[in-house]
């Protein structure tokens, strides 16, 4: 900073710096070495302009320390500014005090030239926006405009006039104006360019290159010195101006390979070893007068450079692209396999399909399997398919998206339960390009679901069954008591009739007793029916059909216990009956549970219940449950129904009975008869009639 | 058949079927009371003869397990036939350890209630004597002076008259009178009626351990 602050005479600046810390974040070693920067790089910018000046203008081929300041400038945020042109001042006033210019002249042209890079800054500034970052289209574009023609082209009006008022050199107005527009043009697109590109990527960026791509630079960079310099200083003979053209795959390869770094980076290098053939009069540019030859190179390297830097950005723009889409994906997919997602795009332009992996193996699609909604249809369970088809073209014709539910029945057999969301995108012109969705498998979910119902019809049918055992109970303590009673009187009876002839008294009373709790025991048999009446308030048209096949879920794990085949012989339209169907399902429980009870004993092989429904001149329907057991006893078929008949050991009797009450109840009839190797039970019940039309009446 | 009195009670909340029960008793031959509850049999006096009770296991109120319960305390002897409606193995393995005589499912063979009930009395006629004959005995027992309860406790050990003397450290003449009277107290006229006597009443011979 010694260095720096001397000159500038800034001693009471830096010592305010350091009393006053607060202030300091603009006077920090950063800003200060920048500021240093700026002072050499303007020096020796302004050496190297003042070599490449071509007499007798005064105005150089190349003139870099304006873009010098302008980079600085891009770079550094504005509060700075000032600093940096005061650096690039004193600089200037020292290069150009030793070039014998006389001080208005050094002046002028320090406000023409700082002009120039305020002008560029500023406009890049305001459309760019802070940090200024080379590595897009537009930024490039803005670049060109603003730094490398705007501040240019508007300066040099400025300094062909402060040239012309201080009678500076030889040279007319126009000519000095486009000497300097197009040095500074050329400048800038080398110099500024390159810095600012450099400075913001920093050349860490380098060491993130592999060794390779690494080998790959150096190689491009001394393949592209040497032959800009065989080119350009006088190794090759001929002058012929298509060798110009021969540096060109070296430039294109940077711009491709390299992005704007390599590309600024081989600009530079070719531009300076152009510029200095140019000086020393060899190469291409040599032919005609220096001046002459100082506008070839220069439309020379202007025309080839800017259409690099554009190429350049387009492609870094892409990759930059490229990469963020492969990012996403890669989220994506990664959020796809976590969630157990399968996403999926058709593009029919191009009829082009993709599915993540994840979704291939769900579906069992194989890896390169083009996809076609048929062929996804050709997956979905044969029951769901129509459905599914339905959606998928309701969400065509409206051009929106779709969400369905299916059963997915892959190759191997295996059923599986998914979610699918689909979306249809629209072309510009109205007609659908694509269609992209996603499916998840709900397989485990819906499972549990179903375990869950399962578990829940196990508990009805369970308590269903206990309701009927309880019922069953009651009844048995109740009609127990009564009938304990009159079996008491009789023997009471018998044996007072053996002791002699009886008291009439003690006899007429017994015979009291007996006949009352003969009533009684008929008022708990009543109550069945009046209980079983009292339900009828819940009683609707059911159709049979339904009952046998509720049932036979019900029953299901206990058909398959007990190792018997069920087979259901319905009949396809059955009219409707007036019933309440719970008390329907125990009626058919209870007759399904005695079939298996009597097949205990048939070989495994013979074991079978045979259900069938069917309706008798449309006036009742009947069901009919077949077994393949020990029959019912030949002589009292009807025995059965009585209470307390049993022929299981542990029955109590009265299951029958109490089936037969609720058909009753129902205005039906309870059959039971023995066929070939078995007894079959049947109930009918009235079919409802329809209201009769009160239009006659 | 003895002359003592006995009685069969029947214990059912269900009234026909208490009715019932206490007809087919009495064309038994038995005398017969029923009782709604077991708080009605419990105010009852306590019958002094054999009897039986016909126990409905569930009812309100005191159960029949808890009557049963109720009247061990009390210390009575009667007997108890259970009947009930839903005979469950444990509450009958219950009631048999807790001393009931029989215990029948309803509905039930009036052959075997009354053969449990006969059974049932029979046991209890065979209590309420042993109980009457030690209480007879003990009676007898109690009129001795203290100098004959102990002359008494060493005959019937088998001792003689000399060696009672020696025991006593008295003359043998006096042990003589002594056992006299003792068979004259007791109403006996031998010395194995004697021994009888002390076993029905519970007395155990002088020197025994027990006594101590």
């Amino acid at each position: 900073m010694k260095d720096l602050a001397a000159p500038l005479g800034l001693e009471g600046l830096r010592s305010r710096s350091k009393t006053e810390r607060s202030d300091a974040q603009f006077f920090d070693w950063r800003v200060a070495s920048v500021a240093l920067c700026v002072f050499v790089g303007y020096y020796f910018g302004a050496k190297v302009g003042f070599a490449l000046t071509f007499h007798p203008h005064p105005v150089s081929v190349l003139w870099p320390p304006n873009s010098i300041l302008l980079a600085a400038l891009l770079l550094m945020p504005k509060p700075t500014w000032w600093l940096l042109l005061l650096a690039a001042f004193a600089a200037h006033w020292l290069v150009q005090l030793q070039s014998n210019v006389p001080p208005e002249m050094i002046f002028c042209w320090f406000i023409s030239n700082s002009c120039e890079a305020l002008i560029g800054a500023g406009s890049i500034r305001f459309l760019i926006g802070s940090p200024v970052r080379l590595d897009r289209l537009r930024n490039v574009a803005i670049f060109c405009f603003c730094g490398v023609f705007l501040g240019p082209f508007l300066s040099s009006f400025l300094d062909s006039a402060f040239v012309a008022m201080n009678h500076w050199g030889e040279g007319g107005y126009w000519d000095i104006w486009r000497i300097r527009f197009s040095s500074n043009v050329l400048a800038a697109l080398t110099v500024a360019a390159f810095i600012v590109t450099w400075a913001t990527r920093g050349i860490d960026s380098l060491r993130q290159l592999s060794r390779r791509r690494l080998l790959e630079g150096i190689c491009l960079l001394l393949g592209l010195i040497t032959i800009s310099f065989v080119l350009f200083n006088g190794m090759v003979q001929e002058k012929d101006s298509a060798l110009l053209y021969v540096p060109l795959p070296f430039l294109l390869w940077a711009a491709v390979r390299f992005g704007l770094q390599g590309a600024t980076a081989a600009i530079s290098a070719v531009a300076f070893l152009a510029i200095l053939g140019v000086a020393n009069g060899h190469g291409p540019f040599s032919e005609k007068s220096a001046e002459e030859n100082a506008v070839s190179v220069q439309v020379f390297l202007i025309f080839m450079s800017m259409p690099l830097l554009f190429l350049a950005a387009i492609i870094e723009e892409r990759d930059k692209a490229e990469e963020a889409l492969r990012g996403r994906d890669e989220r994506i997919g990664l959020a796809a396999e976590s969630a157990n997602l399968a996403l999926w795009t058709i593009d029919f332009l191009r009829d082009e399909s993709w599915m993540s992996d994840k979704g291939r193996e769900l579906f069992g699609f194989a890896a390169i399997e083009p996809l076609s909604r048929e062929l996804f249809l050709s997956r979905v369970h044969p029951e769901d398919r129509e459905a599914v088809d339905a959606a998928i073209e309701s969400a065509r014709a409206a051009s929106k998206s779709f969400e369905i539910g299916y059963r997915l029945l892959r190759p191997d057999g295996e059923t599986r339960w998914l979610i699918s969301r689909g979306r249809y995108v629209s072309n510009d012109d109205g007609g659908v390009r694509e269609l992209i969705g996603v499916a998840i498998d709900i397989t485990a979910q819906v499972r549990a679901d179903l375990q869950l119902d399962l578990q829940r019809e196990e508990m009805a049918r369970m308590s269903r069954v206990s309701s009927m055992g309880e019922l069953t109970a009651s009844l048995a303590h109740e009609l127990n008591q009564p009938l304990t009673a009159i079996a008491s009187n009789a023997a009471a009876g018998r044996r007072f009739l053996a002791q002699g002839p009886p008291e009439t008294k003690v006899f007429e009373e017994l015979l009291a007793d007996v006949a009352a709790d003969a009533r009684r025991a008929g008022d708990i048999i009543h109550g069945i029916h009046l209980f079983l009446r009292k339900c009828e308030g819940t009683r609707r048209p059911i159709n049979l059909n339904e009952i046998v096949r509720e049932v036979l879920r019900l029953l299901h794990s206990d058909l398959l216990g007990r190792g018997t085949a069920v087979q259901t012989e319905l009949a396809p339209s059955l009219p409707v009956v007036d019933a309440d169907p719970v008390q329907l399902q125990q009626v058919l429980l209870n007759l399904l549970m005695n079939s298996l009870e009597a097949m205990q004993s048939t070989s495994a092989a013979k074991r079978r219940i045979v259900i069938s429904t069917t309706c008798e001149a449309n006036s009742s329907v009947a069901v009919s449950v077949r077994d393949y057991g020990n029959g019912l006893p030949a002589d009292d078929v009807d025995k059965v129904f009585s209470h307390f008949y049993s022929t299981k050991p542990n029955g109590m009797g009265m299951g029958l009975t109490i089936v037969r009450s609720i058909v009753e109840a129902h205005g039906g009839k309870l059959r039971a008869e023995n066929v070939d190797e078995g007894a079959r039970f049947s109930f009918s019940l009235p079919v409802t009639r329809k209201p009769e039309t009160r239009e006659g009446a | 058949m003895n002359k003592e009195k006995k009685l069969v009670c029947v214990v059912d909340d269900d009234q026909s079927v208490r009715r019932a029960l206490g007809r087919l008793f009495r064309s038994a031959g038995y005398a017969a009371e029923t009782f709604a509850s077991a708080e009605d049999y419990l105010s009852r006096e306590i019958f002094e003869g054999s009897i039986c009770l016909v126990l409905d296991v569930r009812m309100p109120g005191l159960n029949g397990l808890g009557l049963q319960e109720a009247l061990e305390t009390r210390g009575a002897c009667e007997q108890i036939v259970f009947i009930t409606g839903h005979g469950d193995v444990p509450t009958a393995t219950r009631a048999m350890k807790s001393g009931a005589v029989d215990f029948l499912t309803k509905p039930f063979d009036d052959g075997a209630l009354i053969e449990a009930v006969k059974r049932a009395l029979a046991r209890g006629e065979e209590q309420l004597r042993k109980r009457r004959g030690r209480r007879e005995a003990r009676g007898l027992i109690e009129k001795l002076t203290p100098r004959e309860f102990d002359v008494f406790r060493f005959v019937i050990l088998g001792l003689l008259n000399k060696q009672i003397a020696a025991e006593l450290h008295t003359a043998e003449k006096t042990i003589k009178v002594h056992r006299g009277r003792v068979m004259q107290k007791l109403r006996v006229t031998s010395v194995p009626d004697l021994v009888r006597i002390s076993q029905r009443a519970g007395v155990a011979p002088a020197g025994d351990p027990a006594e101590d």
